[in-house]
């Protein structure tokens, strides 16, 4: 189906890959899910910098290591990543910014034929740029480690894989066929039977897999693709508090977490097509879906997360992240791995 | 013509991990009995019977012809002559080495155990039987001939590195630098050595002793053996980008050192450039077909670009090479778990966790495996038996979190 033109988000695709129908296609039957969807974080996961609201609202952002600074400047409707050593610079366009800026955004650059993750990153809380997370915090040894960290095709994949929808055909990424974010084909698959399906006549109806039938095993497993999964953080870590962020393995080494009890899945807290729910409160009932009223905490009667899934600061991303292994969190304890 | 020449004619092989030739030089000239020759050949000279001096001529007819590269001729001549002299070990070897030539070598096994039923201390022999089973891939039967060979002479230098070459394809990198350590020992001419003893330090995680053999082998000057070593030792370091640059330019200064390619390879992966890296290990197999380490990344490559069936070729050759290889068995059981194959996954990944109960990849790939199959005791058994490994691997980690935050 190529040839196709989608509007999402302000983002004109070039082209849609074969078998996806798009989301505006989804959303002609699918309104309320669809508009809902929109609004999350997920569906922003990747802004063009043409269309990155931070690039726009913040025309100079500088930074400065050692001997190398590094700026973001706005010309027009583009904004320039630049690195310098005082005698010689890197400046690139600026083509894809990572994450809306919930917590940060991280740029993805193209020099010399490479392709680089951006060596600083924009901080929601700083309201400026500090080196992205993962990054060693030592001073860069040369301009192109000032400019970034080299990504290679299998990386650069996984990146757009998880930001984007339609980009990887035959197991390669095609830039062309790109939506940014995560849109409904992503988790869902590819549309286009369906679509034509429901149009036409004569059914049979091709109904996409329906993930709310995932056990919670797989639905750990399926949102931890992006997320990481047990499996993955289990076995090549990091086993210490830098796998905070990775939610499904966090999730799956609390003490209540049951493989076949879908009260504990992903989906029972969170509803994909909505904004994460951030009002402690509004959980009480989940975890009193198991935990019954006859027998409950005897230090408070409400806001369980507060406690039993603590915000913790991550270090480097100037931001709290909150832990899904849920436990009895006790004083001075080590970070469970 | 002796046997002697035709034997130093069937050594004069490149050795697959390093392409000098090595010769074995201590193999004695055979005893020609004058016994009758029964059996006469189309195209060889004719006998007549009870005639000794007419035997010996047919023996120097057919080591002629196989100098003369008429190796078929020579292969009837060797022939006629066992008919009448059963008995004749080292004319037996001599068929082995001229099938060998051929590259039959499944038949030459067989004439060089013959020949070993009748002197079986007989160290050329079992140095050419040892250089047939590495040619078919056998590098265990080829290593066990070698160390035979090399109990009876320890001092050849020839059997010495044969045997540390099929050690270093079989992993085993602590006998590779028991037989040609220490580092300071290595003459930096002998960039063979260098580079087999090299290799083995650094898979042995002894950098230093491997910087310090590098440093000796740049002494003679630049070389694609130390590019490779260099570019290695930087892959281990994590530092890929030098590894790649290293390595591609080893590749452009001796496109045919073995192992070149695969090193190239393997620093391509590293970096994510797995397009570059595929090509890179089908190139190594062209020249080097029975390396074991280039199948394993191949079929590893390939099971991440999901081409399973080709993967597990490239996996089950490994196996071959390396019989009950952990690495190799738990890429071929995570295949069958990626296709669906979950009573096949949970057979061999059971096998695994038992033969290497440290194993984290198998015990996580297992408590995926039970899950998927409704397992879930079994599952949870496993899955805690992970987090209890993972915990004590980690036990000096991360310090007690102080304040955490509401």
């Amino acid at each position: 189906m190529i040839g196709a033109v989608l509007l999402v988000g302000g983002f004109l695709a070039a082209s849609l890959p074969d078998g996806y129908a798009g989301s505006a296609a989804c959303a002609s039957c699918h309104a309320s899910q669809f508009a809902s969807q929109q609004r999350t974080p997920m569906a922003r996961a990747l802004e063009s910098g043409e269309q990155s609201a931070i690039l726009r609202n913040h025309p100079l952002l500088k930074f400065r290591e050692g001997a190398y600074s590094t700026s973001i400047t706005r010309e027009g409707s583009h904004s320039f990543y630049a690195v310098t050593d005082g005698a010689q610079t890197i400046r690139v366009p600026l083509e894809w910014a990572f994450g809306v800026g919930s917590v940060g955004q991280t740029y993805v650059l193209a020099y010399n034929g490479n392709w680089y993750e951006s060596r600083v990153s924009y901080y929601h809380t700083l309201e400026n740029l500090d080196v992205t997370m993962g990054h060693i915090k030592d001073v860069p040894r040369s301009l192109e480690e000032a400019l970034g960290r080299r990504i290679g095709v299998a990386e650069r994949t996984e990146c757009f894989a998880c930001h984007a929808t339609g980009e990887i055909q035959a197991r390669e990424i095609h830039l062309e066929t790109l939506t940014p974010g995560v849109q409904c084909e992503n988790c869902h698959g590819p549309a286009a039977a369906h679509v034509a399906s429901m149009k036409s006549a004569n059914p049979p109806v091709v109904v996409p897999a329906k993930l709310s039938r995932l056990t919670t095993e797989e639905m750990s497993d399926f949102c931890g693709r992006c997320h990481r999964t047990w499996a993955k953080i289990a076995t090549d870590g990091p086993h210490n508090i830098r796998n905070l962020r990775f939610q499904p393995y966090r999730l799956v080494i609390s003490k209540c977490y049951d493989a076949a009890d879908p009260r504990i899945r992903c989906a029972a807290c969170h509803d994909p097509h909505r904004d994460v729910e951030t009002r402690a409160e509004a959980y009480d009932k989940k975890c009193l879906a198991c935990h019954s009223a006859t027998k409950v905490c005897t230090v408070a009667k409400k806001n369980c997360v507060t406690c039993h899934m603590p915000k913790i600061d991550f270090p480097g991303a100037h931001h709290t992240f909150t832990d899904h292994n849920i436990r009895i969190v006790r004083s001075g304890e080590k970070y469970p791995e | 013509m002796s046997i002697v020449c035709l034997l130093f004619v069937f050594f004069a092989v490149p050795l697959l991990l390093y392409g000098q030739f090595v010769f074995f030089l201590d193999v004695q000239p055979p005893v020609l009995k004058g016994k009758p020759l029964r059996l006469l050949t189309a195209g060889l000279v004719v006998l007549s019977a009870n005639n000794a001096q007419s035997q010996e001529n047919v023996l120097k007819e057919a080591n002629a012809f196989y100098q003369k590269g008429n190796v078929e001729a020579a292969i009837e001549g060797y022939r006629a002559y066992l008919e009448i002299h059963p008995e004749a070990f080292e004319v037996r070897s001599n068929l082995g080495a001229a099938l060998a030539r051929l590259g039959r070598f499944d038949q030459a096994i067989a004439e060089y155990r013959g020949a070993l039923a009748l002197a079986p201390d007989n160290p050329g022999i079992i140095a050419n039987l040892g250089l047939a089973y590495y040619k078919t891939g056998k590098l265990t039967e080829a290593a066990q001939q070698w160390s035979k060979a090399h109990a009876l002479y320890p001092a050849n230098r020839q059997i010495t590195m044969l045997l540390a070459d099929a050690a270093s394809h079989l992993g085993d990198h602590s006998q590779v630098i028991a037989l040609l350590g220490p580092p300071s020992g290595i003459d930096p001419q002998d960039l063979g050595a260098a580079y087999l003893l090299g290799t083995s330090l650094i898979a042995a995680h002894r950098p230093s002793d491997a910087q310090a053999l590098v440093a000796l082998v740049l002494r003679r000057g630049d070389s694609a053996e130390a590019r490779i070593l260099e570019g290695t030792l930087e892959l281990q370091r994590g530092d890929s980008s030098a590894a790649v640059a290293d390595l591609e330019r080893a590749t452009q200064m001796d496109p045919k050192l073995p192992n070149v390619f695969s090193a190239y390879g393997s620093a391509l992966l590293s970096i994510g450039e797995t397009g570059r890296a595929e090509a890179a290990f089908r190139r190594e197999l062209e020249s080097n077909p029975n390396d074991f380490l280039t199948h394993l990344d191949l079929g590893f490559l390939l099971k991440q670009n999901q081409q399973y069936d080709e993967a597990l070729v490239h996996l089950l050759r490994a196996l071959e090479l390396r019989p009950g290889d952990i690495a190799v068995r738990y890429q071929i059981a995570s295949i069958h778990l990626l296709t669906g194959d979950l009573n096949a996954a949970v057979g061999e990944l059971e096998s695994i966790t038992h033969d290497s109960p440290r194993f984290i990849a198998a015990d996580v790939s297992l408590t995926t495996a039970y899950y998927r199959l409704k397992r879930k005791a079994d599952g949870d058994r496993e899955r805690a038996l992970v987090q209890k490994l993972n915990a004590e691997e980690q036990s000096d980690a991360e310090p007690a979190l102080a304040h955490p935050q509401p």
